[in-house]
């Protein structure tokens, strides 16, 4: 194929979408949605890599395809694939446009060659998704679409003030170039925590993950599939692209990050121990997914070594995590509104004290069997741990049961972990 | 005198003389007046589009005329003037098809016109004023031209407005003529130099400079409405909205921030201010303007005033950019000189549309305002978003020259400044977005007028949509050639780099 015409043709893929947003032109036309990916799967189907400089776009930018983004490329264009089926049948027409901007910014956000690209199409997508998210309209999804625009707004807020600092350290702003020279900066370290805020407010990464647990719980079954695929996969995918991994060895900055990681998915065994709508399971799969996500980027930050050895993976790993959290979030869509999730603990401190003591008694009678000398050991540790719980449970009664439990157990590890940090 | 020396009084006289003739007009002469009216803007736009093509091939256009002995009237086309009246001229054109749409039928439209096109024909003189005493001469003309404007209406509170309005400018003015008057004779000249005529000033007079930066700024920051001069601004919102739009967008605040940027760029020069010290107190006096006229709007439930206080807080980034003294930050208060105007005018025009198809004048009652009326909020939705500094729009471009200049400054303070007004943009116009386009609309709206299939009139809708769309390509097309951004960056080179 002609590379002229492969190279327009990544501009087609993010600019006929936003051409179709305008209602004048996607009212006209039969399948919409379809038809504004379909460049995007050509571009998906073609082999090669193809690259196109727009210095007249903002302060000159570019869009480019090669082995990692096709990855991301080949999972939006299945997520969005699903996702305009769904959208035909729903009768908001006032979706639409929405669904398109959101489109056309998660794939400029795909194939930006630079950092302004992406920071640009990351704000049509944010935005869009706004519109994507709220178009329901009840309370509920409005308080949800409340606090994902707050967070929005930080979250770029943060990302413009790394760009910033890229910005004034170098002239180019292409993600290589910015990996070698950032990481070197006197700077590094501020920028590298801006862009971890700025994409933990647009992914919702523990513990400003608030947003994301409030808008599964309320929005439709169009916007569950997309919020996992969408915001959260691009997120961690825009990590990658903008933190300066694999180049220098950040062993206190990497260690921190690991424990976020780590201290995210601990979150997320505790909070699974809460009763809780099912809808919220794609939540908290989210979260525990990008804090395993984190680890993995803090240990990259730590030991480049290890980053280098697995970096290959990195880009197939978030393909398959969108494609999970879409169709995750698209299963539990479908249940109905009103069922609960099959709480780990039930609400009661006397029902969770008989699972316990079920599940103590499974492995009591297995440590018998087979470690008889530690028996009595055993059994102590093993009623230490039902206190510890109790006392979990009595410490949550008095809150009930709800979004506020998210706030409490995330300041309750935020005081530990900056304990921990005095500490140090 | 050659074609160059009378292209900048043809530019001037364009508004001039059909301003005269309008005065003279019956009411019941319509089309003449309308015919008026866009001859003249179109002349304008193309006297000064030949100006900007005649500049950038390397042509001078300077005339002078003898005032009194040793005083002269200058008019000039430099990078930045043409900067500013490119962006009248253009704003004129779409400003004068909004007032034709917005007063037909309305009383006393010949005053209206005669005095919009003296106003314009002040801010074009003021653009192109080549020393303080001629830019001081249009200035006082644009007092006077836009004062009638302000009290249109007749009204008890257009009364008072206009009042206000009187008081704070002609104490501005006088500020003014102080400062220059006092400049002079320390001087004995006035003529606006790249970098300044005042390096060569003995150090015993630095104290009086300080002063005459003082006072010049104050006269200046009235109309440029900072803080605390600022009063008069959201009073005059009861102006008709092509008034408001004009004042907002165009002339009146965008004289006084020009006049800012004058001051220390040619009459002070950029590096004699900083050694002076005075830089430094005027950064800070922009970054309080512009958080306190932010936290203000926050409060406005009336939308016009909302803006207003808007404007007090965005038109403080032109300042700010001037007093960060860095070329990078120049260029992104140069270019926001432009940018503001077209997203400002946008939002002006809209909140006209609205009050004056729908009768909605107060944010609380705009839910669902967007099916009803989709390009108008389309419009508005571009501007605010460009207010907020959202990309692509034409504002991103003016705060990431201001941070990246804040930086290279070393005065990272003011990327706090700019991050905290960001927040509170967003805070005071996306509830106004999400209002618009996700409530649902009420059963009636507050004053609907019938406009039949369209959402309003023709000549309401085109102005705001295309200057919309102009803010949308000012940030999209920034690197493009003659885009305002890389007329800033020259304006910036002769400001920084140019012995």
């Amino acid at each position: 194929m002609n590379v002229d015409i492969y190279a327009m043709l990544l501009l087609i893929v993010v600019a006929w979408p936003l051409l179709l947003a305008i209602p004048a032109l996607h009212s006209r036309l039969p399948w919409p949605h379809h038809l504004a990916i379909m460049p995007a799967v050509v571009l998906m189907i073609l082999p090669g890599e193809a690259s196109l400089e727009l210095p007249w776009l903002f302060f000159g930018t570019g869009f480019a395809i090669d082995g990692d983004n096709q990855w991301i490329l080949g999972m939006s264009v299945a997520i969005w694939l699903m996702a305009a089926t769904i959208a035909k049948n729903i009768k908001h027409d006032f979706a639409t446009p929405f669904f398109l901007l959101t489109l056309a910014g998660n794939l400029g956000v795909i194939l930006a060659a630079d950092l302004v690209g992406f920071f640009v199409f990351s704000a049509f997508m944010g935005y869009g998704f706004y519109g994507l998210l709220i178009y329901k309209g009840d309370a509920e999804v409005w308080r949800a679409g409340r606090l994902y625009l707050i967070f929005l707004v930080l979250a770029d807020l943060a990302l413009f003030e790394a760009l910033l600092l890229a910005a004034f350290t170098m002239q180019n702003l292409r993600f290589e170039e910015v990996r070698h020279v950032m990481a070197e900066g006197s700077s590094s370290q501020f920028y590298i925590w801006m862009v971890l805020i700025g994409f933990a407010f647009k992914t919702g990464i523990w513990p400003v993950h608030l947003w994301l647990s409030a808008a599964f719980r309320s929005v439709s079954q169009l916007t569950m599939l997309l919020l996992g695929g969408v915001p959260v996969t691009m997120g961690l995918f825009g990590v990658v692209r903008w933190l300066p991994i694999g180049e220098h060895v950040y062993y206190v900055l990497g260690t921190a990050i690991q424990m976020l990681g780590v201290v995210a998915m601990l979150y997320v065994v505790l909070r699974l121990l809460m009763p809780s709508p099912v809808k919220l399971l794609p939540a908290w799969a989210s979260t525990a997914v990008s804090g395993l996500f984190i680890a993995a980027l803090g240990t990259g930050l730590s030991h480049p070594v290890v980053w280098h050895q697995y970096e290959h993976l990195i880009y197939p790993f978030i393909a398959i995590l969108g494609i999970f959290l879409a169709v995750f979030g698209f299963a539990i869509g479908r249940l109905p509104e009103t069922r609960r999730s099959p709480a780990l603990v039930a609400s009661r401190a006397e029902a969770f004290n008989l699972w316990v003591e079920r599940w103590i008694g499974t492995v009591r009678s297995w440590a018998k069997d087979r470690l008889l000398g530690f028996q009595s050991h055993q059994r102590a540790s093993q009623r230490q741990v039902v206190k510890q719980y109790q006392r979990i449970l009595n410490w949550q009664k008095p809150g009930g049961v709800g979004v506020g439990w998210s706030t409490r157990i995330s300041l309750f590890v935020l005081l530990g972990l900056a304990l921990a940090w005095l500490a140090g | 005198m050659n074609g160059n020396t009378w292209l900048p009084l043809l530019v001037i006289a364009s508004s001039l003389l059909p301003g005269l003739i309008i005065f003279g007009l019956a009411e019941n002469r319509v089309r003449l007046r309308i015919a008026l009216n866009l001859v003249g803007a179109i002349v304008k736009l193309v006297l000064v589009g030949w100006m900007l093509w005649g500049t950038s091939q390397g042509l001078h256009y300077e005339m002078r005329l003898v005032l009194l002995p040793g005083l002269e009237l200058v008019l000039r086309a430099g990078p930045l003037s043409l900067l500013f009246v490119s962006l009248s001229a253009v704003l004129w054109l779409v400003t004068t098809v909004y007032a034709i749409g917005y007063l037909e039928g309305s009383p006393y439209r010949s005053r209206f016109f005669g005095f919009f096109s003296l106003c314009v024909t002040a801010t074009v003189g003021v653009a192109l004023a080549g020393n303080l005493i001629t830019f001081l001469v249009f200035y006082e003309l644009l007092t006077l031209a836009t004062y009638p404007l302000v009290v249109h209406r007749g009204t008890e509170a257009a009364r008072r407005a206009g009042q206000t309005y009187l008081i704070y400018t002609v104490l501005g003015g006088a500020l003014l003529l102080l400062g220059t008057v006092w400049l002079y004779t320390l001087t004995g000249t006035l003529e606006f130099t790249p970098q300044g005529f005042l390096s060569e000033v003995g150090e015993e007079h630095h104290f009086a400079l300080i002063i005459i930066f003082v006072l010049l700024i104050a006269g200046f920051g009235v109309k440029a409405a900072l803080v605390p001069l600022h009063g008069w601004l959201p009073q005059a919102m009861v102006a008709p909205a092509p008034v408001s739009a004009l004042l907002h967008a165009v002339a009146v605040v965008k004289a006084g921030a020009f006049g800012i940027v004058r001051v220390v760029y040619d009459v002070f020069g950029m590096e004699f201010a900083s050694g002076l010290g005075v830089t430094g107190p005027l950064a800070w006096l922009a970054a309080i303007t512009i958080i306190y006229g932010s936290m203000r709007a926050l409060f406005q439930d009336d939308l016009k005033r909302r803006l207003a206080y808007s404007t007090v807080s965005q038109v403080s980034y032109i300042i700010l950019g001037v007093a960060i003294a860095g070329p990078i930050a120049a260029i992104g208060g140069v270019v926001h000189l432009v940018h503001q105007g077209l997203m400002k005018i946008t939002l002006f025009f809209c909140a006209g549309n609205l009050a004056e198809t729908l009768g909605i004048h107060k944010v609380s009652e705009m839910n669902g305002v967007g099916r009803r009326m989709p390009w108008t909020m389309a419009a508005f939705t571009v501007g605010a978003f460009g207010m907020i500094g959202a990309p692509p729009v034409a504002g991103f471009i003016s705060k990431w020259y201001l941070g990246l200049g804040a930086l290279e400054a070393g005065q990272g303070w003011v990327i706090i400044v700019l991050a905290g007004s960001s927040l509170l943009n967003a805070a005071y116009f996306l509830p106004i977005l999400h209002r618009a386009w996700f409530r649902e609309p009420p059963d009636a709206w507050p004053e609907e007028h019938d406009f039949g299939r369209k959402e309003t009139a023709l000549m309401l809708l085109l102005p705001p949509v295309v200057t919309a769309l102009m803010a949308l390509a000012a940030g999209l097309l920034a690197s493009a050639p003659f885009s305002p951004l890389e007329w800033a960056k020259l304006i910036a080179v002769r400001e920084f780099y140019q012995p």
